[in-house]
């Protein structure tokens, strides 16, 4: 029983780490660059999210918008400096994105945009029930953090398989430039997977923000940090890894870490398993040397 | 006696075969390796070289084998290589290029910590080294200006300050004119004739059969030919596999 | 008070500048983007507040530990770089960072969150170095120290190693450079000379807390090299001075000190990535060139 609820728990932990780290992955296997601005996309869909909420009153309106915002941002972000580093040597774009997450968190933290406070995001379950078995539970919350995750997941997968742009992505992560001698319009895909990868992460900012009611302005840090290591451990640049990565680190954050934890915070314990993933499996659990 | 033996290696990338039970020995020669488009040759020197090792088999130099060995501890042993594409240190002038491989200590020992590089005999005899590929106007150039032809110099006069007893050459002809080709013909019989062993890998079928006092030819991983220039001319399997696709 | 406050800047600066020179041999001339240096600040800082603090060793005995004891964890931490590289490795780095002020956050022997206070001021033949003029002297003569070592290094083999290595690992190898060891020996000389300023931070703050050793702080540092000139010795220095100063300056910027870090980064990237004094840049050719062209009217009003 509690076991099943834990599980349970895990798996909803596991729906925030896809949405963020699907976004990574996409981006990484399209441009191979480490975006670590990514977190400031994450914040700012929560922020935007919570104020559409707070001014017009249904969440699945300010969830539409905070993605399309969010994804705004982060075509932005790529129009503004990752199109012009695209054959600069790997550090150069990625100093850049360093710069713009500390930029854009310093920026957020001021008080004309979110101030050092946390806001509530009282949306509650957005209506949805409650769900109770004799087994486990998923509270309204719970519920609509699985529901939303698995509309995305399913717009995403069909998306990938099934549209020429999908088709695009695929081709330009294997090698840009015969994508684009192939005919595909490097631009405007690029800019797509950026909008598409940003939305989720909006997505993701949302729902965190309504599930612990608190949207502040460094809330994107820890979940990048923690998207970073779940790409590393699915392996560079690939969704369904990501998607399994971020079970297995739920799983073993609600159940391991819970037993060790008094050492170090389970956080940093995330962080050791990032760099002895690095050493001895840098191409992910399941990728081959 | 033979300096450079390969014994039955084979290597796999994943689940393609990139060499497949490869055996030939050098002597005392200039050996070419010819073959064409992905048939294994620079596969080989990275094997030899000790930038990969061999899913199976053994390479010896002088008796010793050397299939386990890293590449910075094959170059001790005296066995140097260039790059098909060339890998000049990009940022450091010429002089620094070949001083890197003049004397470069072994571990970051206390030794590595205080010795300066640039001291009076390194530089005499990097103005040696210069001199033979005809670089000594360039000695204080920055790598990174210099035109291709003179990078293959350049990363040919690294490898000589290793002090080499064999040299691999990987392509060096490659994007040369006609005359900077010529040029370095005669720079690799000049080495030869000094005491080096040579095995060089190249695409230009003239240039490899002027040269090289034997010939040995890969394709799709396999020696399907070895011999000395004129039988390798004659040779069906080589005409079929590598002069019919050109 | 004012003339404090100005030595208090000044120290700093001083101490900022052996950071980035420090940071620039791992970055700069073995090519490892580092984006944990303030992790061996902290290492250097809470060798020598414990060191002090709980087991009353003097304090130059204290700062020389602290020199080693980083120079072997970085060392130790350096081991990443040997399966990581690139952005990898600046993941490695980062976590690397984290972890190590989660350490320091959540082990009560290092005092937790509280930090660890009241760490005295060193004295030497009776002087006591407790800010002002002395220390300042202090940290300058460690920024020089730091700096001729930088120097010396560039001229040994071990700084044409790790300059090899930065251009093409492979040729270094083929030309008998080791990278694996080369690189965790540049990891090693940079995390013992920030420990060497760590232990100076610790003494003359008098307090050490985690907040002072975060990822930001890495940045900061990451900036100074950057913007000055990667790879050089004039550029860590030049960096170091002027992104201190320009906050103090303007106060306007005070308040907006990690954005201004930030969009400098990025607008580097973008317009000069060799930074503003860097081997390529705008800046250099055109004061080397004006340099070079004064002289030789010099000479030629000579004859």
């Amino acid at each position: 029983m509690l076991l099943l609820q834990n599980l349970s728990n895990a798996l909803i932990l596991a729906c925030t780490y896809i949405l963020m780290a699907a976004g990574l992955t996409m981006v990484y296997g399209v441009l191979k660059v480490l975006h670590i601005a990514h977190a400031s996309v994450y914040t700012v869909g929560a922020f935007v999210g919570v104020l559409a909420f707070t001014r017009l009153g249904n969440f699945w309106v300010a969830l539409a918008i905070a993605m399309f915002v969010s994804g705004i941002f982060g075509v932005l972000i790529y129009r503004s400096t990752y199109f012009y580093l695209l054959n600069s040597p790997r550090t150069v774009p990625l100093i850049a994105s360093v710069g713009m997450f500390v930029m854009f968190t310093d920026l957020l933290q001021k008080p004309f945009l979110m101030g050092a406070y946390q806001r509530a995001f009282p949306a509650g379950g957005a209506g949805l029930p409650a769900v109770k078995t004799a087994l486990f539970s998923f509270t309204a919350k719970q519920v609509l953090i699985l529901l939303v995750t698995v509309i995305l997941l399913a717009i995403v997968y069909v998306i990938l398989t099934r549209t020429k742009l999908g088709l695009s992505w695929q081709a330009a992560s294997m090698d840009r430039d015969m994508a684009s001698a192939v005919g595909v319009n490097l631009n405007q895909s690029i800019a797509a997977n950026f909008f598409l990868g940003s939305a989720l992460a909006g997505a993701a900012g949302v729902l965190v923000g309504v599930y612990n009611n608190s949207v502040f302005a460094t809330m994107g840090d820890l979940p990048s940090y923690k998207a970073f290591i779940i790409i590393v451990l699915g392996g560079m640049g690939s969704l369904p890894g990501a998607i399994l990565a971020s079970l297995i680190l739920a799983i073993v954050e609600n159940f391991l870490v819970a037993s060790i934890g008094y050492v170090l915070p389970r956080d940093s314990i995330a962080f050791l398993v990032l760099i002895l993933m690095l050493m001895f499996r840098p191409n992910g659990l399941l990728g081959r040397e | 006696m033979s300096q450079l033996e390969i014994r039955s290696v084979s290597h796999w990338f994943g689940g393609l075969q990139a060499l497949k039970d490869v055996t030939f020995d050098t002597h005392d020669e200039i050996l070419g390796l010819i073959g064409p488009n992905g048939a294994g040759k620079t596969t080989l020197f990275n094997v030899i070289s000790g930038f990969i090792v061999p899913t199976s088999g053994e390479v010896r130099f002088n008796g010793k084998a050397i299939h386990r060995l890293r590449a910075d501890q094959t170059v001790r042993l005296g066995l140097a290589r260039t790059f098909q594409i060339v890998k000049p240190f990009a940022s450091l002038t010429v002089e620094e290029n070949v001083l890197v491989g003049l004397g470069m200590p072994y571990y970051p020992t206390s030794a590595a910590l205080y010795q300066r590089y640039r001291t009076r005999s390194n530089l005499d005899q990097v103005e040696q080294i210069l001199a033979k590929v005809h670089l000594t106007d360039y000695r204080s150039a920055q790598a990174a200006k210099l035109p291709i032809g003179l990078l293959r110099r350049l990363e040919i006069a690294r490898a000589l300050a290793t002090h080499p007893k064999l040299l691999l050459l990987d392509e060096p002809a490659a994007g040369l004119v006609a005359q900077e080709a010529e040029e370095l013909a005669a720079l690799v019989r000049d080495l030869y004739a000094q005491g080096l062993h040579i095995i060089l890998i190249e695409h230009n079928m003239r240039f490899a059969m002027n040269l090289c006092h034997r010939i040995v030819v890969l394709a799709q991983g396999e020696i399907i030919a070895q011999g000395n220039p004129t039988e390798i001319q004659n040779n069906e399997k080589v005409i079929n596999a590598y002069l019919g696709q050109e | 008070m004012a003339s404090g406050y100005f030595l208090t800047i000044l120290t700093f600066t001083a101490m900022y500048i052996s950071l980035a020179l420090s940071l620039n041999i791992l970055t700069g001339y073995a090519g490892q983007v580092s984006l944990g240096h303030a992790a061996f600040l902290g290492i250097g800082a809470y060798t020598s507040a414990v060191l002090t603090l709980r087991y009353e060793v003097p304090f130059w005995l204290a700062f020389l530990a602290a020199i080693v004891l980083t120079g072997l964890i970085g060392t130790i931490l350096g081991l990443p770089s040997l399966r990581v590289r690139h952005d990898f490795l600046v993941l490695a780095t980062m976590g690397i960072n984290f972890v190590v002020v989660s350490v320091f956050k959540y082990v009560d022997f290092f005092g937790g969150a509280m930090g660890l206070v009241n760490i005295p001021a060193p004295s030497l033949f009776g002087i006591t170095f407790r800010g002002g003029v002395p220390y300042l002297l202090l940290t300058t003569a460690y920024a020089l120290f730091t700096l001729w070592i930088c120097w010396y290094l560039s001229k040994t083999w071990s700084g044409l190693a790790f300059q090899t290595i930065r251009n093409d690992e492979e040729a270094a190898a083929s030309l008998g450079v080791n990278p694996a060891r080369y690189k965790i020996y540049a990891f090693g000389i940079s995390a013992a000379l920030a420990g060497g300023v760590g232990s100076l931070y610790a003494h003359f703050l008098g307090s050490v807390f985690p907040d002072n050793f975060v990822f930001v702080e890495s940045i900061g540092m990451l900036s100074m090299v950057i913007f000055g000139g990667i790879g050089t010795l004039r550029g860590p220095i030049v960096g170091a001075i002027l992104l201190r100063l320009i906050p103090e300056l303007l106060r306007f910027i005070q308040d907006y000190r990690f954005t201004f870090y930030g969009a400098l980064l990025v607008l580097m990237m973008l317009f000069q990535p060799m930074g503003l004094l860097g081997n390529d840049s705008w800046l250099w050719q055109h004061l080397t060139r004006w340099f070079r062209s004064s002289a030789r009217s010099a000479k030629e009003d000579v004859r």
